[in-house]
């Protein structure tokens, strides 16, 4: 474990020392959400091939590189291209950049993906505010010895996502008029998509929408004290009575038709978090 | 099957414990959970074995957790202790988690008490409560059977559908009513950990029938059943889960909660005991 600590410093390392930027809020840029990263003001960008210890992300549609620089004039790291557990990575390798950025000062993590929406009241092309999840994956990024310098053993998970980021992010979505749903985020170990009967399940559990990424990232940055925001863009509907099954190519197309709603939104509250 | 690798270490481990142990015929197990430990306080002629000094052992990590065998005897009853158990969350196997239930099965102990200390997820527990433990849902993803299977140990596919025995929780409810212990009945639900549970995943596992959850217990159950042993599991209710009440948890004031229950768990299986002996 003391392993691990020091493989997350030598990347911060490596990566403190090609950027002069010093990021306070961390971006994860879920699929199809990756030209976030132009708006950013670049200082440097980083394959991740580059970085000592870091996994490289395999999935279409992901790019696999950090860009470090200012977005609306808050020092900012991103990734663009993530690590999906499904992809065959560890839990613990999925969330080194998790610890990567903490170690490299950010403070809050805004994370984001693609999901199918499970409530109905939901529709493809909407955002949603993720409130809270279910780890279905059956894994965790924790097990195995704890190091007490990254957190502690039991991290608590009652408000792993921050009540505080989550309504300054719909406080900015309101004044944009853009609609944010909300609701609970229930996290699977893929890569297949949910039977129907599954998704039946998932809906009595009271999840909202469903994905493949976001849970483990979210359990390490409680653990090592990082506020989480997150929000979901629904591609998809996974209703289980009105099934239409999805395709990655749907799930790109819808994600690139709400990408400039999403940028909008996500680039204007990390404006308002610039300012504190 | 007698080349088993597991099955060997087990036999080798049991082996060096027996020695340990002298003449001395446990014929109850039990396993103290998270600052449940001072129950060993209550053995008279005691024996104690740490487990780095039983082959094949792994040592637990956490804080709350001694990790030793204690032997001795309560109300009449000779007992083994487990102080310490082993946790998936810390990285284990399951077949590494549930080896000392191996062990105890070899050394012909038909019984087995489990304690753990619990998340209340029924809203009309609170902390400090009892929870007798009637039945319980693996949300763990895993299991300790998998692989090839010992058949010298038990069956390939085991009956759960009285993994907690009948006749032993009827056994506690009595005993914790001529001793005025106040004993919930419920469903524990047992989740890899570490990290606690969320409050959507909380309302998830009421919907879904658990009453208390908890990292740990149900894989040591599993192997216990396999290998015909009766249970009879005791959960202390630590804090209330996630989201049922507004503070954060901490692993503090689960430490904190079982050692004020310990004197009325002490009780409940002092008497447990006593009807227990031949």
């Amino acid at each position: 474990m003391a392993d691990y600590a020091a493989k997350i410093a030598e990347a911060a390392d490596y990566i403190a020392f090609r950027a002069q930027v010093k990021p306070t809020v961390g971006l994860v840029l879920g699929s199809g959400l990756g030209d976030l990263a132009d708006k950013i003001d670049v200082d440097a960008v980083i394959p991740y091939r580059d970085i000592p210890h870091f996994p490289v992300s395999t999935v279409a549609g992901h790019r696999g590189e950090l860009v470090i620089g200012r977005l609306q004039r808050c020092p900012v790291v991103a990734m663009r291209g993530r690590l999906h557990y499904y992809e065959g990575w560890s839990m613990a390798d999925v969330v080194v950049p998790v610890y990567v950025m903490r170690r490299l000062g950010v403070r809050v993590l805004i994370l984001t993906n693609a999901a199918g929406g499970l409530n109905p009241d939901f529709s493809p092309g909407q955002l949603m505010l993720i409130r809270d999840h279910l780890n279905l994956t059956g894994a965790n990024p924790l097990i195995g010895p704890n190091d007490a310098d990254l957190g502690p053993r039991f991290p608590d998970m009652s408000q792993a996502y921050d009540r505080g980021l989550s309504e300054g992010l719909a406080q900015v979505a309101r004044r944009l008029s853009i609609p944010l749903q909300e609701g609970v985020y229930a996290g699977i170990d893929g890569p297949n998509y949910f039977s129907k009967a599954e998704l039946r399940a998932l809906l009595f559990m009271g999840a909202d929408a469903l994905g493949m990424s976001t849970v483990a990232e979210t359990i390490a940055a409680n653990h090592c004290g990082l506020k989480v925001a997150a929000v979901s863009c629904i591609t998809d509907m996974a209703n289980p009575d009105l099934f239409e099954p999805p395709t990655h190519e749907l799930v790109l197309e819808m994600a690139e038709r709400v990408k400039p709603m999403f940028m909008e939104l996500l680039t204007a509250f990390v404006g308002e978090l610039g300012e504190e | 099957m007698m080349d088993n690798a597991l099955y060997r270490r087990v036999q080798e481990a049991a082996a060096a414990l027996r020695e340990r142990l002298g003449g001395f015929q446990p014929q109850v197990a039990l396993i103290l959970g998270s600052g449940l430990g001072g129950f060993a306080a209550e053995l008279s002629d005691t024996i104690e074995i740490p487990y780095d000094q039983v082959p094949h052992f792994p040592v637990s990590t956490v804080e709350g957790h001694a990790g030793k065998w204690v032997a001795g005897t309560v109300e009449g009853c000779p007992v083994l202790c487990m102080q310490g158990r082993f946790h998936y969350y810390e990285g284990y196997s399951m077949q590494e988690v549930t080896f000392p239930v191996r062990v105890m099965g070899q050394l012909d102990i038909g019984t087995l008490i489990v304690t753990n200390a619990a998340g209340g997820i029924r809203r009309t527990f609170q902390a400090g409560d009892l929870m007798l433990i009637e039945d319980h849902i693996n949300w763990m993803f895993n299991n300790p059977l998998r692989g090839p299977n010992v058949d010298q140990w038990g069956p390939r596919f085991p009956d759960m559908s009285q993994a907690y025995d009948r006749d032993l929780l009827a056994c506690a409810e009595k005993v914790a009513a001529e001793n005025g212990i106040a004993v919930q009945r419920g469903v524990y639900i047992a989740v890899p950990g570490p990290s606690y549970e969320t409050p959507a995943e909380i309302r998830a596992f009421a919907k879904l029938g658990a009453d208390a959850v908890g990292m740990s217990t149900v894989p040591e159950v599993i192997v216990a059943k396999h290998q015909g042993m009766k249970v009879l599991g005791i959960s202390c209710i630590s804090n209330m889960a996630s989201g049922i009440l507004p503070q954060p948890l901490s692993h503090e004031d689960v430490i904190r909660t079982s050692r004020q229950v310990q004197n009325r768990l002490t009780s409940l299986v002092r008497g447990v005991l006593k009807e227990l002996r031949r």
